[in-house]
């Protein structure tokens, strides 16, 4: 055992120190991109990796640095010649220098770029797999899904222990509006090699009772895109682009670009954006709903009020002839009653006037011929009294009687016959002497 | 389950047909009437489905869950 054990700091030191004597040049690397961030002070910190050749096993990882004076010109120098972004996932060939530091180990320090050799073997991939399923007519297939208005029942495809389901979760429960949300979970793994099996499984188990769901979410938290690489194969692609309910994913962050979110319906950063997402095409629900009821309500205000003024309007019109109209009978009727009254009166009173001078006339003429009546009693008493026989007799007239009746008759008389002679005072009898 | 949410879509094809009709004066007030009756069951209904959790689909995805 040696007598001076090295402390870590000095066992780091003298790896540096072989290392920069050993590999004190440059070099020319080929490798793949990923977890490329930039900060604040322009520095890019990224990954380097290489898979194996067939499948997406990592082989070779490094951790890299561009410093901002090289950074700040190769990054738009880079895009400009390769019209690709200087962002994870893409192939480079990139000049560096091997680093060794005491406290944060081993680095490449990019100091150049070939941009000839331009987009990496996981780009070229994806490429080729979206091309694929273009070919086979499918790439744009859950694209061209209508997203259902109501997007409620959300199957959840992510890992039942990863942040970013209760981060889901609690975004939906607790939205501002109030909508009712029903989540459930479809477990999956999310990073690693098992991603694609069982993904694939979850998305059939949902395509069982699809009519169940509206939708569903490929959620996952954020982490290394190195991680991300389970999301970029066929299988999961095709199933993913020719699931007949709409695929919202948010499995990583803005850098991450997977074949996953090419095909998906809506591909969002987070699983916060996804659960945002979904509110807000609720809302939009909601909102058109809103619309709806206040234009119905606004037209039929609006109509009501019309009808409301045009009826007035009729109403208006139509009692004002109405009411002059009957104004009008009113005035005929009152000069009817009161020509009926004066004409009434007036006849009553000429009526009265007749009467009173019935009466009056009947009275003188009553009296007249009450005086004319007496007058002609009188006279006819007279009369009576001038025509009995006693009255004649005392004028001086005598009756002839025979055998006590009345001679009219001389002719009636024989010689020898006794008759009376009746006077006023006294009778007489004689004998007839001769015949005639 | 299908039938209601299509019932959803049918509705708020229903309530914009009659947004359509009445801001075009199609109706009479007689008819205005019906459709403002209509149309606000339809909104009731809609709402519910946004707002009101609604027992029957929990109890359809819980059993998912088994």
């Amino acid at each position: 055992m040696d007598a001076h054990p090295l402390s870590l700091y000095e066992l780091n030191a003298l790896v540096k120190r072989s290392i920069t004597s050993c590999m004190p040049d440059t070099y020319w690397l080929q490798a793949e991109l990923s977890d490329v961030r930039s900060n604040y002070s322009g520095h890019c910190y990224l990954e380097f990796v290489q898979k194996e050749p067939r499948g997406n096993n990592l082989i070779a990882k490094a951790r890299g640095t561009i410093w901002n004076n090289v950074y700040r010109l190769l990054k738009p120098y880079f895009e400009e010649e390769t019209g690709q972004a200087f962002v994870a996932g893409i192939k480079v060939l990139v000049e560096v220098s091997v680093e060794f530091h005491e406290l944060y180990g081993y680095s490449l320090t990019v100091l150049n770029i070939d941009p000839t050799y331009t987009l990496g073997d996981m780009a070229r991939r994806r490429r080729e797999i979206l091309k694929q399923l273009d070919e086979e007519g499918v790439l744009t297939l859950n694209k061209e899904l209508e997203l259902p208005l109501l997007t409620q029942r959300i199957a959840v495809i992510s890992s039942a222990t990863a942040a970013g389901y209760g981060d889901f979760c609690n975004q939906l429960e607790h939205n501002p509006y109030g909508f009712v949300f029903y989540p459930r979970l479809f477990p999956a793994v999310m990073q690693g090699d098992r991603v694609e099996e069982t993904i694939i499984a979850a998305l059939d188990t949902i395509n069982a009772r699809r009519d169940d769901w509206d939708v569903v979410v490929i959620i996952r938290g954020g982490g290394a895109t190195s991680d991300l690489s389970g999301f970029d194969t066929y299988d999961l692609a095709a199933n993913c682009a020719q699931f007949p309910l709409p695929v919202i994913t948010g499995i990583g962050h803005e850098r991450d670009d997977t074949v996953l979110d090419s095909v998906s319906h809506t591909r969002v950063k987070t699983p916060t954006a996804a659960a945002e997402f979904l509110i807000n095409h609720l809302r939009s629900t909601a909102e058109t709903l809103e619309d709806y009821a206040s234009s119905i309500l606004y037209a039929v205000t609006t109509q009501m009020e019309r009808e409301k003024t045009r009826l007035t309007r009729l109403v208006e019109r139509i009692p004002m002839q109405t009411r002059m109209r009957l104004r009008e009978e009113r005035y005929r009727q009152e000069r009817v009653i009161r020509q009926m009254e004066v004409n009434l009166q007036s006849r009553l009173m000429r009526e009265s006037h007749r009467l009173e001078l019935v009466e009056k006339q009947l009275g003188s003429l009553l009296q007249k011929k009450l005086t004319e009546e007496n007058h002609r009693l009188r006279f006819l008493e007279q009369q009576i009294k001038a025509a009995s026989p006693e009255h004649l007799l005392k004028r001086g007239y005598s009756i002839t009687l025979k055998e006590g009746k009345a001679v009219t008759d001389a002719s009636c008389l024989k010689g020898g016959d006794k008759l009376v002679t009746r006077f006023a005072k006294g009778e007489v009898e004689s004998i007839v002497i001769t015949d005639k | 389950m299908a039938a209601k949410k299509q019932t959803y879509e049918q509705a708020m094809k229903r309530l914009e047909e009659i947004v359509t009709r009445i801001d075009s004066n199609e109706l009479d007030i007689d008819s205005l009437g019906e459709s403002l009756k209509e149309a606000q069951e339809l909104i009731k209904f809609c709402r519910e489905k946004l707002y009101k959790a609604d027992g029957e689909i929990k109890k359809i995805l819980e059993e998912e869950d088994k």
